[in-house]
């Protein structure tokens, strides 16, 4: 016993690492990707706050801009208002607007941080737009923010389809330019040319159908390939991304009992 | 030796971390990590544990900053866990170890090894294990040797006019 004792003193310090790295990869493994406490996040109210201040400051060098893309959207959102008005739309939708207080778009794993949080209605799972097109999915959510994982993070994954004759396509990002994704699982029978539509496919119920992705860049089809390789310029200015909308589908949670039944 | 003057060191370069290092976006290979500055220049006064729970706590916070909760908790560890037996390479006085790690007390020489050794090892944890992924290896050795060349740069610059 003593013997043990002296042999766990000599090496208790290369103890407390092992220890203590062992919980920094707990934390890791857990939290991955993204932390799901908001208390460990920047959906932590302090750190939120922090981030908000300095868009606040930085918001005011680009505040002309700001406003000419505000006007443009007040008037597309006017547009899509009339649509709706004439359109049977199947479920509730309802969209709360947020503001991006952080965001990163030149990291492999980016991520953005908006000022709506679980008191304004927000849940995990929730689809992100703006007046462009698909921004991405809230993940974490605290009281007054949330972490929301946009569609340029390698581990997003978003059903798409195109507009011209509804063939599905998965969208997933390479990680290298925040303005371009790739669309996959194209069968090499269909034709894709330059300039194609791509809007959400409406499957799965985190976004309706029909939201604007972007549009086909370039295709590569090389000898023997089944698949296309597809690159889409997506409609999304990720660089300039300071309003959001939340969309919250009064059906999400039904649909997703449904789904999580037939596993 | 004066703690008050590592903690008020700690707050002021956490606030350059954040507010303007955590900003710079250049071709997404550049994430210089400034603050493990506060950690390298700490005395050696302390049992090496407790100099590694140091490194756990500054780490998280850092984590809570970059939403990456545990990465840079575990680099720093990992740094605090390597840093008594680096300096007992490069500095023959062990007496200098009790005062803070600077130009004065141990030479710039003995700062800039020190410096180069730990501040890459450092960020490579934080970038390969932000990746998760064997797949984005070499974009994480560009973005590794990218900002630990701007960490290193602000470290050894600071240090050299400080304690000129």
């Amino acid at each position: 016993m003593q013997n043990l004792l002296k042999i766990l003193l000599r090496y208790s310090n290369f103890l407390v690492f092992i220890v203590l790295e062992v919980a920094a990869f707990l934390l890791i493994g857990f939290n991955n990707p993204y932390p799901r406490s908001s208390l460990l996040s920047t959906a932590n109210d302090a750190v939120a706050w922090q981030h908000e201040t300095v868009s606040e400051i930085n918001g005011y060098f680009s505040l002309r801009h700001q406003n000419e893309l505000l006007a443009q959207e007040n008037a597309a959102l006017r547009n899509e208002l009339s649509a709706i008005d004439s359109t049977e739309h199947g479920a509730a939708l309802h969209y709360t607007s947020a503001k991006v207080v952080q965001m990163t778009t030149d990291e492999l794993h980016n991520y953005l941080t908006i000022n709506r949080g679980s008191k304004d209605g927000i849940r995990r799972g929730q689809g992100v737009r703006n007046g462009d097109g698909v921004v991405g999915i809230v993940r974490t959510v605290g009281r007054n923010y949330s972490v929301v994982l946009p569609i340029i993070n390698t581990r997003t994954n978003l059903s798409c389809r195109f507009a011209k004759n509804d063939y599905i396509g998965t969208l997933q990002w390479d990680g290298k330019d925040c303005r371009f994704a790739m669309l996959t699982d194209v069968a090499a029978h269909m034709v894709v040319n330059q300039g194609d539509t791509i809007i959400t496919s409406g499957l799965s119920p985190v976004f309706p159908e029909g939201i604007p992705v972007g549009i086909v860049e370039n295709s590569i089809l090389k000898e023997g390939d089944s698949y296309h390789t597809i690159r889409v310029r997506l409609y999304t200015n990720f660089k300039r991304l300071k309003y959001v909308e939340v969309i919250q589908n009064a059906d999400q949670n039904e649909l997703e009992d449904l789904m999580h039944g037939l596993d | 030796m004066d703690w008050t003057k590592q903690i008020g060191r700690y707050v002021i370069v956490m606030l350059l971390q954040v507010l303007l290092f955590n900003q710079l976006q250049l071709m997404g290979v550049c994430h210089p990590y400034i603050y493990v500055m506060c950690l390298l220049m700490m005395p050696i006064t302390l049992p090496h544990s407790v100099d590694m729970i140091i490194g756990a706590v500054v780490g998280l916070v850092m984590d809570v900053f970059c939403n990456s909760i545990g990465i840079h908790m575990a680099a720093c560890i990992m740094l605090m866990f390597l840093r008594p037996y680096v300096l007992g390479l490069i500095v023959n006085d062990k007496e200098r170890l009790n005062e803070q790690i600077n130009q004065h007390t141990v030479g710039l020489a003995a700062v800039v090894k020190y410096a180069v050794i730990l501040v890459p090892v450092h960020h490579l944890i934080v970038f390969a294990l932000g990746a998760w992924s064997w797949h984005h290896i070499g974009f994480i050795l560009i973005e590794t040797l990218v900002s630990s060349a701007i960490t290193l740069v602000v470290i050894i610059g600071y240090n050299t006019l400080r304690y000129r």
